[in-house]
């Protein structure tokens, strides 16, 4: 299995290398989307408004929302491409079994995520002036949030296994992220105790004041969230792996 | 002998389509099976079959004694170059996505590399391990996918389509290629159109028409079974006119110096005590092509 990481990690930064155009481009485009909606919001809201604190929790939660949308998505897109070039079926000839490898290779690519996170962080940081927290401990929360991520990632991947172009419904859904992210655990209503069931909630929550407040890590939160994640990685898992049943009795794993 | 391939009564339907009924298959090592058919005859069906990516209805596949289908660690005893795929990633080199895949073959990363470094040499690729698959030729390409086939020593391989689209020298490159192969040891399916390329490297065949095995056997029975009674006779001079004339009533046929008989064994003797003395070149039995066989079986059913 370590063998395997190995090639899966070597596989993604040799990508990265060889082409980084498609990097810069993600950098710069998601950049611009945020800049266009952080200067659209201070227009709207006239040169007397004062954005503040909001400016960070703004940026933690983007940041974190394109993250979680690589994690969410390029299962999906890895899938779809490799049924349409034609090297699905010898992914599915390896006798570790599909979703250890696609589990591994979500690990392995996670470091070439978390560095275009961070070059999106730098780049918005120094073009909004914005000041963001980030401490070690941070990865804890956004480890259970991209948990989650991942399990939405293999849900959506089992319709992409299943139907074959499911980019639509990924460009649509990625705002459904948004909403995600952004719900707010503040309160003691039923939609607060709602959010902890709701994936991604309470480690985004918690990045969010961590990252945008400099709150000190709330363990109780973070157990939480550890469980959220895995309940809904595990649900997705669960899903794929029915996909992949129907998908072989269907005669689905081939053609595009 | 043990048997790599054992797949019995294999069947599938999709909707109201029977794509597969009944078919069994066996291969042992060394073997080379050729598996024909017209197009949506069955074949792709049967072979995502064997390599566990599709299931059937009822029958059983095992590679090695076990089950692909529930065991995939049975998958290690399997290669197979798949028709219409590219089967290697393009974005990444020869050398890249032999050790890739053979890392998710259950190989460890250093014996990938060594074997990779192998496989490139014997497969005339040396020169092009740093090279992007995307810029290697349709025949490099090929030969690349059969490399990855090859990487984790399986012992069956199954070979869909392997020469379709290559040119003359890289279709008798991979020919080669299998022939050496099945010496080895592996057991080969080989499903191709290419039936002149069946004949030469298959030690059997099986054709199969409308999902159902309508002809399998041993290639040099059933070419045999399919020529007959003839024979050819090569003379080293044409025979003149009026000897001719008397030998056609034995069943002689042709104007020479190669001629054809028509007839038994012991109508053979009768005609070749009545050419005696004339010089004889050759005599042979004459065989069918498999290409003959494929159209009145397939004809026929």
């Amino acid at each position: 299995m370590l063998d395997l990481f190995w090639v899966e990690f070597k596989r993604s930064w040799l990508i990265l290398r060889r082409y980084p155009s498609e990097f810069v481009g993600t950098v710069v485009s998601l950049s611009i989307l945020f800049l266009l909606l952080f200067l659209g919001a201070r227009f709207l809201a006239g040169p007397s408004a004062e954005f503040g604190e909001r400016t960070e929790a703004l940026l933690a939660g983007f940041l974190l929302w394109t993250l979680t949308l690589f994690s969410y998505s390029s299962l999906s897109f890895g899938l779809s491409e490799e049924a349409q070039t034609g090297t699905l079926e010898q992914v599915f000839l390896t006798p570790y079994g599909p979703i250890p490898l696609l589990l591994v290779r979500n690990l392995a690519g996670l470091g070439t995520q978390l560095l275009l996170m961070g070059t999106i962080a730098l780049v918005l940081l120094l073009t909004t002036g914005a000041r963001l927290s980030f401490t070690p401990l941070l990865l804890l929360p956004i480890m259970t949030v991209l948990l989650g991520g991942y399990g939405l990632g293999f849900a959506m991947a089992s319709l992409a296994l299943l139907f074959k172009r499911v980019q639509q419904l990924l460009g649509i859904s990625q705002f459904l992220l948004i909403f995600l992210l952004q719900y707010p655990l503040e309160g003691s209503g039923w939609l607060t105790k709602l959010g902890y069931f709701v994936p991604l909630v309470p480690g985004a929550d918690l990045t969010r004041q961590m990252m945008a407040k400099g709150a000190h890590l709330d363990w109780n939160l973070l157990g939480l969230a550890l469980l959220n994640g895995l309940a809904y990685l595990a649900l997705g898992i669960f899903l794929f792996s029915r996909a992949v049943q129907a998908a072989k009795r269907r005669g689905l794993l081939f053609g595009y | 002998m043990t048997t790599v391939l054992e797949a019995t009564g294999l069947h599938k339907r999709f909707g109201t389509l029977v794509a597969v009924e009944e078919v069994s298959l066996h291969l042992a090592p060394g073997e080379v099976l050729a598996f024909l058919g017209p197009n949506g005859a069955g074949k792709t069906t049967t072979i995502k079959m064997l390599a566990g990516l599709l299931w059937p209805d009822r029958g059983q596949v095992q590679l090695m004694g076990k089950d692909p289908h529930r065991d995939p660690w049975a998958l290690r005893h399997l290669g197979a170059v798949l028709e219409g795929n590219r089967n290697v990633y393009w974005r990444m080199t020869a050398q890249e996505n032999l050790v890739y895949f053979g890392v998710a073959r259950g190989l460890r990363f250093a014996e990938a590399s060594r074997r990779a470094r192998k496989i490139l040499e014997q497969l005339e690729l040396a020169e092009k391990s740093h090279t992007e698959v995307r810029h290697l030729s349709r025949g490099m390409q090929q030969k690349l996918s059969l490399g990855v086939a090859l990487m984790h020593h399986p012992e069956l391989l199954l070979l869909d389509e392997p020469t379709l689209g290559l040119d003359v020298e890289s279709a008798l490159r991979v020919e080669e290629m299998v022939r050496t192969l099945a010496r080895e040891g592996k057991a080969i399916l080989l499903t191709t159109h290419q039936l002149e390329v069946a004949q030469r490297l298959a030690s059997r065949l099986a054709i199969i028409q409308r999902g159902k095995i309508v002809l399998e056997g041993r290639t040099t029975e059933v070419l045999g079974r399919f020529a007959g009674e003839h024979y050819l006779i090569e003379l080293e001079t044409p025979l003149p006119p009026e000897r001719l004339a008397a030998l056609r009533a034995l069943g002689l046929e042709g104007e020479g110096p190669e001629y054809v008989y028509h007839g038994d064994g012991e109508g053979l003797w009768r005609l070749l005590e009545a050419l005696k003395p004339w010089p004889l070149k050759k005599v042979a039995r004459a065989e069918a092509d498999l290409l003959e066989v494929f159209l009145k079986v397939v004809g026929h059913a």
